[in-house]
C-alpha cells in the first residue's frame, strides 16, 4: 500500500510542479493586468468588497461594540482629570462660541449687503464606516454608500469638523474613502492668514506634511489650513487642520477630523464647475454674438492650455 | 466524531478557510487605527508555513492561492503579486515538509524566517520593477519581524487549540496509508 502511495507520488510530482508553476504564472498575469489596465481589475476588485463587506457586517459590528465599550470603560478610570480637562475646555468654548455669534451676525449682514448667493448645490450624504482597509501600509475606510446613493469618484468627504478624504472607488452599496494621510493623497490647500497655497501630501503617519510651500517663513505653527479648491479637486474653504513644525522642522497638519473615531462621514455632492474652453466666448456684449466659425477648434487646443 | 472530522483534510482545509477569514474580519474591523502605527504580523503567511510544514496535505497550493488572492483584493494590494510570492514560498516549504520533521524546532524556525525574509525581497523587488510605490522599508521589515516572532506562538496555537502536529514516524492516515 504505501508502496503504491510513493510510486504514484513520484509519478505525480512533475505534474503537480507544473500545475503550480501555470498557477503562479496566472497570478503574475493578473499583477501585469492590473499594471496595464489598472481601472478594469479595480472595478472587480470594488465589485469583490462590495459583495464581500457589507456581508461580514453582522460578524464585524458585535464586535467593533465590544472593543468600543472597553475602550469607554478604560477612559471611566479617569474620569476626573476628563472632567476637569472638559470644564477647562467648555470655557474655553463659551468665549468662541461668543465671537463666533458676533462673527455669524456680522457676515449675515455683510452677504445681505453684497447680495451674494452662495451655492444651493453643495449638499450631502452621510454614511456609516463599514470597514477599515486592513493593512498598516494604507489609510482607508469604506463607507455604506454608494453608486445607489449617487456617490461619485473624487467628492470630498468630511466628518463633523474637518475633511477627512476623498472618494475613491465607488461600487454598488458602498465606496472608499482615501484619507488624507494615505500615502497616495495629494490634495491643494491654502493656509489661511498667509493666503500660501501648498499640497498636502500624505505619507502613512498621523500628520501629514505640507508640500510645494513657496513661502514657508510666512506660515507659522497654528495657522489654519483649508482646502483651496485648486484644480477642481475639492471645493474651497473645507476645513482640513492646523498646521504645526515637527521635531525635523517639517510643516505638517493636524487634521481637524477625529480619525481615531471615524463612524459618520458625510459626502458633499460637489458638481464640476463649467469648464471654460473658448476664451474669446468669455468677453461679449450684453446682447451676445454668434461665436467665430472656428471657435470650436480654438477651444479644443485653448482647453488644454488653460 | 471529533476524530473523524479531524482526521479528514476536508475538515481540516475548512478550519483553515474559518481562520483567514477570522483575521481578515479582525483587520477590517473599523476602530480608527492611526496611520504610522506598528503593523501587525501577517498572521495568515505564519499559519500557511506552520501548516505546510505540518501537515502539507490539509492545505493545497490552490487553497492558499484562492485565501491569499481574496486577502490581496480585499486589503488594496496589487492583486497576485503578494499570492504568487506566498505560493512560490509555501511551495518552497512543501517540498522540505519530510525533512523537516527530523529538524529541532529552532532549525524549522530559521528556515521559515529565511523563506519570509526571501518572499519579502522578492515583493519588493517585482514592485519596484514595476515602477510601483514601495512601502516604507523600516515598516515592512517591521512587518516581517512580527511575523517571525509570531510563527511560534502560531505553531503553538495551531498545536494546543487543533492539536495539529507533525505526523510521528510510521503513523498511518484514516485508510492505513503511511504519511
Amino acid at each position: 500500500m504505501a508502496r503504491d502511495r510513493s510510486a504514484q507520488q513520484n509519478f505525480g510530482r512533475p505534474v503537480r510542479r507544473i500545475l503550480v508553476g501555470l498557477l503562479v504564472f496566472l497570478l503574475v498575469a493578473l499583477f501585469l493586468l492590473w499594471r496595464i489596465d489598472s481601472p478594469r481589475v479595480e472595478r472587480l476588485r470594488v465589485a469583490l468588497v462590495d459583495r464581500f463587506v457589507p456581508g461580514m457586517d453582522w460578524a464585524m459590528r458585535p464586535v467593533t461594540r465590544m472593543v468600543g465599550m472597553v475602550e469607554h470603560f478604560q477612559s471611566y478610570a479617569r474620569v476626573y482629570e476628563q472632567n476637569q480637562e472638559l470644564r477647562r475646555e467648555l470655557q474655553q468654548m463659551k468665549a468662541w462660541r461668543e465671537a463666533a455669534l458676533q462673527l455669524e451676525q456680522e457676515n449675515a449682514k455683510l452677504l445681505g449687503l453684497t447680495q451674494v448667493r452662495l451655492d444651493p448645490r453643495l449638499t450631502h450624504v452621510t454614511g456609516v464606516v463599514l470597514a477599515d482597509s486592513g493593512s498598516p501600509f494604507r489609510q482607508s475606510v469604506l463607507l455604506n454608500v454608494g453608486e445607489r446613493d449617487g456617490i461619485r469618484d473624487g467628492w470630498a468627504t468630511m466628518d463633523g469638523l474637518g475633511l477627512v478624504g476623498r472618494i475613491s472607488g465607488v461600487g454598488r452599496t458602498t465606496s472608499r474613502v482615501i484619507l488624507l494621510t494615505d500615502a497616495n493623497s495629494r490634495v491643494p490647500v491654502s493656509i489661511q492668514p498667509s493666503g500660501q497655497r501648498a499640497i498636502l501630501a500624505g505619507d502613512n503617519t498621523p500628520l501629514p506634511p505640507l508640500e510645494f510651500l513657496e513661502k514657508a517663513d510666512l506660515v507659522r505653527p497654528g495657522d489654519r489650513v483649508v482646502s483651496s479648491g485648486d484644480g477642481g479637486v475639492f471645493p474651497a474653504d473645507l476645513l482640513v487642520g492646523q498646521v504645526v513644525q515637527g521635531p525635523d522642522r517639517r510643516l505638517r497638519v493636524i487634521p481637524a477630523a477625529d480619525y481615531q473615531r471615524l463612524e459618520f462621514l458625510r459626502v458633499l455632492r460637489s458638481h464640476e464647475a463649467e469648464p471654460i474652453t473658448d476664451t474669446g466666448g468669455l468677453i461679449a456684449p450684453p446682447g451676445g454674438i454668434a461665436p467665430p466659425p472656428d471657435a470650436a477648434v480654438d477651444g479644443s487646443g485653448g482647453g488644454s492650455d488653460g | 466524531m471529533v476524530d473523524a472530522v479531524r482526521s479528514a483534510p476536508w475538515g481540516w482545509r475548512a478550519l483553515f478557510v474559518a481562520v483567514v477569514l477570522a483575521t481578515l474580519v479582525v483587520r477590517l474591523l473599523p476602530l480608527g487605527r492611526a496611520a504610522g502605527g506598528w503593523p501587525a504580523p501577517d498572521l495568515v503567511l505564519c499559519l500557511t508555513c506552520a501548516w505546510v510544514l505540518r501537515r502539507p496535505d490539509y492545505v493545497p497550493a490552490l487553497l492558499i492561492a484562492a485565501m491569499v488572492l481574496l486577502e490581496d483584493l480585499l486589503l488594496m494590494r496589487p492583486p497576485g503579486l503578494w499570492t504568487a510570492f506566498v505560493l512560490l514560498g509555501s511551495e518552497f516549504l512543501r517540498d522540505r515538509a519530510s525533512f523537516s520533521r527530523e529538524l529541532t524546532f529552532m532549525a524549522e524556525w530559521m528556515m521559515v524566517a529565511v523563506v519570509m525574509l526571501a518572499m519579502l525581497a522578492g515583493y519588493r523587488l517585482a514592485t519596484a520593477l514595476a515602477f510601483l510605490p514601495q512601502q516604507g522599508l523600516g515598516m515592512a521589515l517591521a512587518q516581517v519581524a512580527g511575523s517571525i516572532l509570531a510563527y511560534p506562538v502560531v505553531v503553538g496555537a495551531s498545536r494546543l487549540l487543533f492539536g495539529l502536529r507533525k505526523p510521528a514516524t510510521g503513523e498511518v492516515d484514516a485508510y492505513g496509508r503511511r504519511l
